[in-house]
């Protein structure tokens, strides 16, 4: 399966891309060519330079460092937001398929059902005027709109799971419903949910951008690619370099995990089920 | 569709290039009429219904008139009044109209609308903004139909003065309570249409008493956001811009053959105001600390490109009484680091900073916050909507540091006011205060105003920054735009194509 | 068949009802005095109290939430804290900004993506599919924000062909108008493009594989004939599901584009309602939005189980 993973473009283009927005997003955690958050107005809006690298910013603030600053939180946005869906949504799936039928299987998808009929911008925008807006607390409003993603995807392919044959058998062998989930059923539907995640994550990468474009997102002086295109549209003419970087790294991102998604999809194939 | 979208993405390709191409002058405006373009919306249009200064910005002397008005150089000059006769103990005004007026739906002026408009004012349930003018008032009478006379409790200095302001706008009985929404006055220009979240229409009153104004159809529009702002002017979508937010612009505009660019003043004096009743700003080494680690030219630099005259009090140095207490604190981030260790911070301590939305709060907060840090006074900022601001910093209290600009014109009274949201208390500044309300003379208003502004200064009440500008944009060949907004205002009778 | 629309019609009702409670309960609690806020800085508790009476802020919970949902049936919605008029006017008057928005991001959306994505499936596996799925997977991650900004940038700031945001209003000419909206309904259909087109090459490819091609194949029609006749129409049906399920993310992509732009629509006035706290506003535009998602939702359901009776006991489509 790795070889065939190596062989597909979309795999190995996304899978280089995520890494090396990774390995920048933890160079970023120990060192920035500049501090990120040092103001210098007599320095601000240079253009590119062996100093500044991107130039930089309204303030002085050397935007190379603040953009690799800014992949280390859209990274953070990326992980916790998909690990709040991820853990809440899959222990929901898992619950909603053992008890299919049931009046609490029912009650869960119908939330879920619920949840996505809400405009995920709206109630992020809504959410955020009410918990105020912050880094924090746009994670949490990505995050739980990733519950009922993985909720469903859960449930659907645990409940495929669960009609083979040789659950049966573990179930007629007397085993518990939580050991026949964790030996058997969430092994065999990872597969399917590290496809999910990669896609989520790119989506949530994106949302975090659009909250901070619109200022609620991530607050000064953290850094956030959303906010400094937010900054930027106001020296688009002095300036314009600072509007292309931040959404080329938002875009670069996305396209990373949206390749990775395409590819181990294509790779792990829903058939790798039957496996 | 397909050559359409080619050419989209060969064009962005070229984004760089294309920069500073001129734009064409297909956008352009027959002389008989004018687009102004202003940030804020007013949310309603009765001056007497709500305190934002967008109200104020487009009706003040264009749809309604105050029996006195402020003229652009903040000088106060007859309007609705012919005259005014004031005894000399200061308790009786009598006021003559003007005649021949009448109000946009022929409903002529009579003494009695303005009885109606200060009663309105003055009722219970008024939403007026600044009930202080009609405080003084013990009772109105019409006497003939251009005759009013008003008789007050109690001599007070400025109560003629106040006439002037936008508050005081006289209505006609028929069609006030529709003023927020469908305006009738007695001004220059009458109401159209209002698009909501985009433009107000007016043309001219052809009845109008006074001057017959240039301009026949004036378009006030809506655009809050700087970069739009500049696009809209390079564009040509707005032939003036009342006060733009993106001072970052200006050079690109000033090169731009087709605009002119007026630096002026406004009366917003651009504060970090500290929570004087709250630990630890209630200690004056604190907040002296504070003042000196703050470098406010840095600030002015970086918030508004430098534009701001630097203030070292709440006053405007547009006012007589100013005094120049810029020295008073000197910016010196090491002396501050020892005064925050003798208050007892030698490691500092952690504060938050809530900012409203306008450009100047949120980048001046992103500035002053990293100087704060300099001195190892940990700052989060926090932005907050305008509802959500004075909801928590100016009703609640509930807040370390903030930055604002208070816009009106001579508001060193804040001072002395108690539960006010700066927790500020001194009797000096409350007795000096008061007698700016019961000076006899003008001599000795004026030094009551300096010693008020001397002593907030030497409290170290709140840091005091700059003066807000007016930045004026206007197309080539429009005259007549306000250059400073002792109020806000922009009188549209004025202006004129050359 | 009339149960299941009957069961479906119930659900959506049901989910509308709890949406409503929810957006209710919602915007009740979020703090802030609405009054005080109209008010301003110098408003004494008096003229607060009084505009609270005024606003009807006084009357029980229950009767302002029954009072709000009729109000979608009478057409009174209340008057807007902010700009004191009937929030159904004001909902009116930014519909016909948001409306056209929407509908020409969606022509832009269908006729970029369907062309791009069959051109693709035409020549699958080709240099040009290669490039156009590119296209597509890049489309796919451009914020449509930054697209805006860029759009800005050469066409407004640089070419001068279009305006840099705002809306000069039906009154002044349907040329005018659209001018104004082809900028951002191009920045809003970019990522629907984007799925549209890659969709479009799928289904396109599965219909090239069906017996029914080879036969016209057979027939003589040529390769274009085929897919023109045969191919497309059956590769539609999956494409317009997804615009229909895509409807929610083009509906709140105004939200964000309206700001990009300036535009004076629905989307622009939630968030300045929101920040405003024109919670009377607030929502009755959430409800609306919320509304219409679910409605389309239910519709794409509906007329699927129509067409696929396996489908009528399942969770529906795109889950």
């Amino acid at each position: 399966m790795i070889h065939r993973a190596l062989r597909h473009p979309s795999f190995v283009v996304g899978l280089a891309i995520t890494l090396m927005v990774l390995l920048i997003a933890i160079l970023a955690v120990f060192w920035t060519p500049h501090d990120p958050t040092a103001i210098r107005i007599s320095a601000r809006l240079r253009p590119p330079s062996a100093t500044n690298w991107l130039g930089t910013d309204q303030f002085g603030r050397d935007v190379f460092s603040m953009l690799i600053l800014g992949a280390r939180n859209a990274l953070l946005v990326g992980i916790v937001a998909v690990g709040i869906g991820l853990s809440i949504g899959v222990a929901l799936g898992m619950v909603a398929a053992t008890g299919e039928g049931s009046l609490l299987d029912e009650g869960i998808m119908r939330v879920c059902d619920f949840t996505f009929a809400f405009p995920a911008v709206l109630t992020a925008i809504l959410i955020l005027t009410f918990l105020g807006p912050g880094l924090v607390n746009a994670i949490i409003a990505i995050g739980i709109f990733n519950i009922p993603v993985f909720a469903r995807i859960a449930r659907g392919a645990a409940l495929q799971v669960m009609a083979r044959d040789y659950i049966r058998a573990a179930r007629a062998a007397g085993r518990s419903t939580p050991g026949i989930l964790a030996r058997h059923v969430l092994p065999n539907i990872t597969g399917i949910l590290i496809v999910q995640a990669s896609v989520q994550f790119a989506l949530a990468i994106l949302a975090e951008a659009g909250l901070s474009y619109l200022g609620i997102g991530t607050q000064p002086p953290n850094p956030s690619w959303g906010r400094m295109l937010n900054d930027s549209q106001t020296f688009l003419a002095q300036a314009p370099t600072l509007a292309l970087f931040p959404g080329a790294a938002i875009a670069l991102a996305v396209l990373g995990f949206n390749m990775l998604g395409d590819g181990l999809r294509d790779v792990l194939d829903p058939k790798s089920l039957e496996r | 569709m397909q050559p359409v979208s080619r050419r989209v993405a060969l064009s962005v390709g070229l984004a760089a290039m294309a920069l500073s191409i001129p734009v064409s002058a297909s956008a352009q405006t027959p002389k008989d009429s004018v687009v102004v373009c202003q940030t804020l919306e007013p949310p309603i249009l009765d001056p007497t219904g709500g305190a934002a200064a967008a109200i104020r910005e487009v009706t003040y002397d264009n749809i309604f008139e105050t029996l006195l008005a402020f003229n652009g150089e903040g000088r106060i000059e007859p309007r609705l009044a012919e005259k005014i006769d004031s005894s000399a103990d200061g308790l009786t005004h009598t006021i003559t109209l003007r005649a021949g007026v009448t109000f946009h739906d022929g409903t002529p002026l009579t003494a009695d609308d303005v009885k109606f408009s200060f009663e309105r004012a003055m009722a219970p349930d008024s939403k007026n903004s600044q009930k202080w003018i009609f405080a003084p008032i013990a009772g109105i009478e019409a006497r003939d139909a251009r005759t009013v006379v008003i008789t007050l409790k109690s001599a007070v200095g400025d109560f003629v003065d106040g006439l002037a302001w936008a508050d005081a706008t006289i209505f006609s009985a028929k069609s006030a309570d529709k003023a927020g929404t469908e305006p009738v006055g007695t001004g220059p220009y009458q109401f159209v249409r209002w698009n909501r979240g985009d433009r107000l229409l007016l043309k001219r009153n052809d009845n109008y008493w006074g001057k017959k104004p240039a301009i026949a159809n004036a378009t006030f529009r809506f655009i809050s956001d700087p970069q739009a702002q500049v696009a809209a002017l390079t564009a040509g979508d707005c032939d003036a811009h009342t006060n733009l937010s993106a001072p970052e612009a200006v050079p690109q505009l000033r090169a731009n053959p087709n605009l002119r660019v007026t630096i002026g003043r406004t009366e917003g004096e651009t504060i970090v105001a500290m929570n004087n009743g709250k630990a630890p700003f209630n200690n004056p080494k604190v907040r002296e600390a504070i003042s000196m680690a703050i470098d406010r030219a840095q600030v002015n630099e970086g918030a508004i490109s430098g534009f701001g005259t630097l203030i070292g009090t709440h006053f405007s140095p547009n006012h007589p009484a100013y005094v120049d207490l810029t020295g008073a604190v000197k910016y010196d981030p090491a002396a501050a680091r020892k005064l925050l260790a003798e208050a007892g911070f030698p490691n500092g301590f952690s504060a938050t900073l809530r900012l409203p939305p306008p450009a100047y709060a949120q980048r001046g907060g992103e500035i002053v916050a990293a100087m704060l840090g300099q001195i190892g006074i940990k700052v989060s900022i926090e932005p907050v909507q305008w509802a959500q601001w004075l909801e928590r910093v100016y009703r609640q209290r509930d807040y370390d540091l903030t930055i604002v600009a208070h816009v009106e014109p001579l508001d060193i009274n804040i001072y002395a006011r108690d539960g006010y949201y700066f927790g500020y208390a001194s009797e000096a500044v409350k007795d000096a205060v008061a007698r700016t309300k019961s000076a006899k003379t003008e001599a000795e208003r004026f030094t009551a105003y300096r010693d008020a502004q001397r002593r907030i200064t030497a409290d170290f009440a709140n840091v005091y920054l700059f003066m807000l500008p007016k930045i004026t944009v206007s197309r080539a060949g429009l005259k007549g735009m306000w250059s400073n907004w002792p109020v806000p205002a922009n009188p549209l009778g004025q202006l004129s194509w050359e | 068949m009339i149960a299941f629309l009957a069961r479906r019609l119930v659900t959506l009702l049901t989910t509308l009802a709890v949406a409503a409670l929810v957006i209710f309960g919602v915007t009740e609690v979020l703090p802030g005095d609405p009054a005080a806020v109209m008010l301003g800085l110098t408003a004494t508790p008096e003229t607060v109290a009084a505009l609270r009476a005024e606003l009807g802020l006084d009357a029980p919970m229950l009767v302002r939430f029954l009072a709000w949902i009729g109000g979608f049936f009478t057409g009174n919605l209340g008057v807007s804290y902010a700009y004191r008029v009937p929030v159904a006017g004001l909902i009116a008057e930014r519909l016909q900004v948001t409306a056209p928005l929407a509908l020409l991001a969606s022509l832009f959306a269908s006729s970029i993506g369907i062309t791009l994505g069959a051109l693709a499936a035409s020549r699958a596996n080709s240099a040009v599919d290669s490039l156009l799925m590119a296209g597509a997977q890049v489309g796919l991650a451009i914020p449509n924000f930054w697209f805006g900004i860029l759009m800005v940038l050469v066409f407004a700031i640089g070419l001068g062909w279009f305006p840099a945001g705002g809306f000069p209003g039906w009154e002044s000419g349907l040329l005018d108008g659209l001018q104004a909206l082809f900028l951002p309904a191009l920045a809003l259909a970019l990522p629907q493009a984007a799925v549209l087109a890659r969709l479009t090459r799928t289904a396109v490819l599965e219909a090239l594989g069906e017996d029914f091609v080879r036969t016209a194949r057979a027939k003589g029609l040529t390769a274009a004939q085929t897919l023109r006749r045969h191919v497309l129409r059956n590769a539609m049906v999956p494409v317009v599901t997804m615009m229909a399920l895509q409807f929610s993310f083009l509906v709140t992509g105004t939200i964000i584009i309206e700001n990009v732009f300036a535009l004076p629509g629905l989307g622009r006035l939630i968030f300045q309602s929101v920040g405003g706290h024109d919670l009377v506003t607030v929502k009755s535009l959430v409800m609306i939005y919320v509304g219409c998602v679910m409605v389309v939702n239910a519709i794409v359901d509906m007329t699927y189980g129509l067409i696929d009776p396996r489908l009528r006991f399942g969770r529906g489509v795109g889950r």
